[in-house]
């Protein structure tokens, strides 16, 4: 059987969250190759030890040479299906190598950009993202039928003896608790990681907010703290990362990159960081979401709510939950997840303790589901077809030209 | 039937329906009802030209969505125009719930025969409703969920075969050698036939159809590099072959010989070529065909003893395929199922056919234009007592030149219109 390409030009946590997809086609028998980021190159070694890599600087400027020469190896592979994963216009422009025909996703066709029903359903259900429920993951793993068993793509959530990881921030300082929110959610935190040493993670430009959190930590505790902010290569990361007892941290690529090793996540999403989309894959794992009347947001608009979803994260009601203290409801504006499967992948059920208290609450939780099962029957998954029908989700997920006019179908799609 | 019906049978611009609706455009004129036909297919280049315009996603997305919106259009003013009794919809039809709503305005019924597995595709369960009669080729949990989904006039309708195509043929030596083999199978490259088929790799399988490409094992097994089978070629395939293989699709290769429940189309072809098929068991195939018409297997191991079995039976296989065709043609041809369907909506769509004011046409007619008339409507596939209106649109749908008989019709039926009386 020919190889197969999967072009994941975006970030390490994009990275990390393509793993369902790669496994559905390895267990298909193929041989998988990944074009990544050349700053990714080693973390998708650790990630895929199967994977042919291949790189291009994306994220910085490319070398024309070496540019070349990797789109002259991949042109050369004679790739049996390509999955580009984003729309985007350099993963893009690499889909022009290959005959339009093995490209699922997105590509561009005689300079025409196009894009599978699949992707175009996934739009639709981002539109409203607050009743959108399919893990990223999930989405991109839909690009190759039949899925793989959801609960073989990572570990189950288990403590590894390495203490408590704390993942500074994200890309987006919105989505992360600062240094004052932060510090007393770690210490409330410590008991679930046997009280044993804390790892601050990062980037070097993190650095001087690790230094704040460490000021603001009793003294007692400083001993216990190692900042390895900017100090890390993938594989260091990777191995430190993969012996903690837990990780602290808001949506980032460390939290995928936890739940690979199966390390369990406490997660922290705020701001436009929303669970049911990008939460950490795997069973076991918790997330503290904020909601709020404007959850989620988008990240590039200015906030007009004074951040108030952060202010959830600094209620004692909040921190006494997060530290494993008591059965108390969580404060207003914030539901207690833990990850879970059905029979579409991962799924964020609330907790004892933060069972959805609003009717309005009940009622999303509701049409997630119902979401979920329409998209699972959607892909042939045959639990989704116990749920009833739903006139008005495929009125509103499938359109049209979707089925009226001939386009790749990844239900039919032979591989 | 209380009388020949005017039905506008609406064809999907691609896939795998369009034969079907060809075949009921077939099997309804054939009934003496005056068939017209939306050829979606010929707005098929319009749809290709919108890719090649090289604009942004959103508006290559907003050009389709006016393009099926300008078809479904046309099938309006095409029903606006033949005024049908019903109109007929195969799956995938370009027939936008906005026109659906503007037919059941109308007045004018509509029905789609959704000739898909229902757990391939989900738009159905937005379309169904809009339609006034829904048919598919599966039953429970289907015809539940259509009453669920707020479609009352659920209505299993099976696959089946056209006697005028599907029919056996005395081929020469050369389409023989061509087309025959001891063991062949026609189709495409479902994951489970992939990983069937390498079992089979010793009896001199001939794989024939698309969607093969990317297996090495198979590939010196398929026919012509995988190129798409015309209908005329199938028909000479199953002919020419001793043993035709007919396995099932599914879209998961774990489980070779799925036992799920429709019928596809091929059994019944196969079956009305008199050609000799092994075919796996399905849930709905024992109310077709009898366990003597049909010879088939339930596993990969039963699979191979029958092809050994029958590749030494002639006489067997012969005996066989004729006992199948004689079942397809008493109860699996297109005539019968569009009987069915007629009848169901008969049934269940109150006052439905409305009567029409049409005169006969042989009543209104001269009486020395009758005698060539009855033989025009004979030509023209009308019963004798079809309705003047039904053949001047016969007519006017003709290419070419006209008879003078013929052209006096139509004058006749504008002087008609002009002067709104009988003409005496």
């Amino acid at each position: 059987m020919k190889p197969v390409l999967v072009v994941q030009l975006a970030r390490f946590g994009d990275l990390v969250q393509t793993k369902r997809l790669v496994l559905g086609l390895t267990r298909a028998g193929r041989e998988v190759h990944l074009l990544v980021d050349a700053s990714l190159m080693s973390l998708a070694g650790v990630l895929y030890p199967d994977a042919v890599v291949h790189t291009v600087n994306a994220h910085s400027a490319p070398d024309p040479t070496r540019l070349l020469e990797s789109l002259s190896e991949l042109a050369a592979a004679g790739f049996g299906r390509v999955y580009n994963l984003n729309f985007a216009g350099l993963s893009m422009a690499v889909s022009n190598l290959f005959d339009p025909d093995t490209v699922r996703g997105y590509c561009l066709e005689a300079g025409q950009p196009m894009r599978d029903p699949w992707a175009a359903m996934a739009m639709r259900w981002t539109k409203n993202r607050r009743l959108g429920a399919v893990n990223l993951a999930d989405f991109w793993a839909g690009f190759s039928l039949p899925m793989a068993d959801a609960s073989a793509v990572n570990p189950d959530a288990a403590p590894r003896g390495g203490g408590l990881g704390v993942a500074m921030a994200g890309r987006h300082a919105r989505r992360s608790l600062p240094p004052e929110v932060l510090a007393p959610v770690v210490q409330a935190m410590l008991p679930l990681a046997g009280d044993a040493r804390v790892t601050l993670f990062g980037t070097a430009s993190e650095r001087p907010a690790a230094r704040e959190l460490m000021s603001r930590l009793p003294a007692r505790l400083l001993d216990r703290v190692v900042d390895l902010t900017g100090r890390t290569g993938w594989r260091e990361l990777a191995d430190t990362v993969a012996g903690l007892d837990r990780l602290l941290t808001p949506d980032t690529g460390i939290m995928h990159l936890a739940a690979h090793f199966g390390v369990p996540v406490s997660a922290v999403f705020l701001s436009s960081a929303w669970c049911h989309e990008t939460g950490p894959y795997g069973r076991g794992h918790t997330v503290w979401q904020a909601v709020q009347e404007c959850s989620p947001c988008l990240e590039s608009a200015p906030c007009p709510c004074g951040s108030a979803c952060l202010d959830v994260f600094r209620q004692r009601e909040f921190l006494r939950l997060a530290g494993g203290k008591g059965q108390g409801e969580p404060p207003a504006g914030l539901v207690g997840y833990r990850t879970d499967f059905d029979a579409l992948g991962v799924v964020c059920e609330p907790f004892a303790g933060a069972v959805p208290r609003e009717q309005t609450e009940q009622a999303e939780q509701a049409e997630r589901s119902r979401v979920r099962a329409f998209v699972a029957r959607h892909l042939g998954i045959e639990a989704g077809s116990a749920a009833p029908p739903a006139p008005d989700l495929a009125e509103r997920l499938v359109e049209e030209p979707d089925f009226m006019l001939e386009k790749h179908q990844a239900l039919l799609e032979i591989i | 039937m209380s009388r020949p019906l005017r039905i506008l049978v609406v064809l999907p611009l691609y896939g795998g329906s369009l034969p079907v609706g060809r075949s009921c455009q077939r099997a309804l004129a054939s009934l003496g009802h005056v068939v017209e036909t939306f050829e979606a297919p010929e707005f098929y280049g319009a749809f290709s030209a919108l890719k090649g315009l090289r604009v942004t996603t959103e508006r290559l997305d907003y050009l389709e969505h006016a393009f099926l919106q300008v078809v479904a259009q046309a099938i309006l003013s095409k029903a606006e125009t033949f005024q049908p009794d019903l109109v007929l919809a195969m799956a995938q039809a370009p027939l936008t719930k906005q026109v659906l709503k503007r037919l059941r305005q109308a007045g004018i019924p509509s029905v789609m025969w959704f000739v898909e597995d229902f757990r391939l595709f989900t738009y159905w369960e937005a379309y169904a409703a809009h339609y006034d009669a829904f048919a598919v080729i599966q039953k429970e949990p289907l015809l539940s969920k259509l009453a669920e989904s707020g479609q009352p006039n659920g209505l299993y309708l099976p696959l089946a075969a056209d006697p005028e195509f599907h029919k056996p043929l005395e081929l020469s030596p050369v389409e023989k050698r061509q087309f025959g083999a001891e063991l062949a199978f026609l189709g495409a490259g479902y994951p489970n036939r992939r990983v069937a088929f390498k079992e089979l790799m010793r009896f001199g399988l001939k794989i024939w159809g698309s969607d093969w490409e990317g297996d090495e094992i198979l590939a010196p097994l398929v026919q012509r590099g995988g190129a798409r089978i015309s209908s005329e070629e199938s028909v000479k395939i199953f002919n020419s072959t001793a043993v035709n293989l007919n396995l099932h699709s599914s879209v998961s290769a774990k489980e070779l010989v799925s036992g799920g429940d429709f019928v596809n189309p091929r059994t019944f072809e196969l079956a009305m070529c008199g050609a000799f098929q092994l075919v796996d068991r399905r849930q709905l195939l024992p109310e077709m065909f009898g366990p003597d018409e049909l010879a088939t297997f339930g596993s990969m191991e039963e699979l191979l003893e029958k092809i050994q079995h029958f590749l030494a039976a002639p006489q067997e296989r012969a005996e066989y395929a004729q006992r199948a065709r004689a079942r397809a043609l008493t109860g699996h041809t297109y005539q019968a199922r569009m009987r069915t369907l007629i009848t169901f909506l008969e049934e269940r769509l109150e006052g439905w056919p409305r009567p029409r004011q049409d005169e006969d046409a042989m009543a209104l007619l001269p009486e020395e234009y009758r005698e060539e008339a009855a033989k025009l409507l004979t030509g023209l596939g009308l019963t004798p007592d079809a309705a003047f209106s039904d053949l001047v649109w016969a007519l006017r749908a003709r290419a070419g030149k006209l008879t003078p008989v013929e052209t006096a019709i139509l004058f006749l039926d504008e002087w008609r219109k002009q002067y709104g009386v009988k003409q005496e």
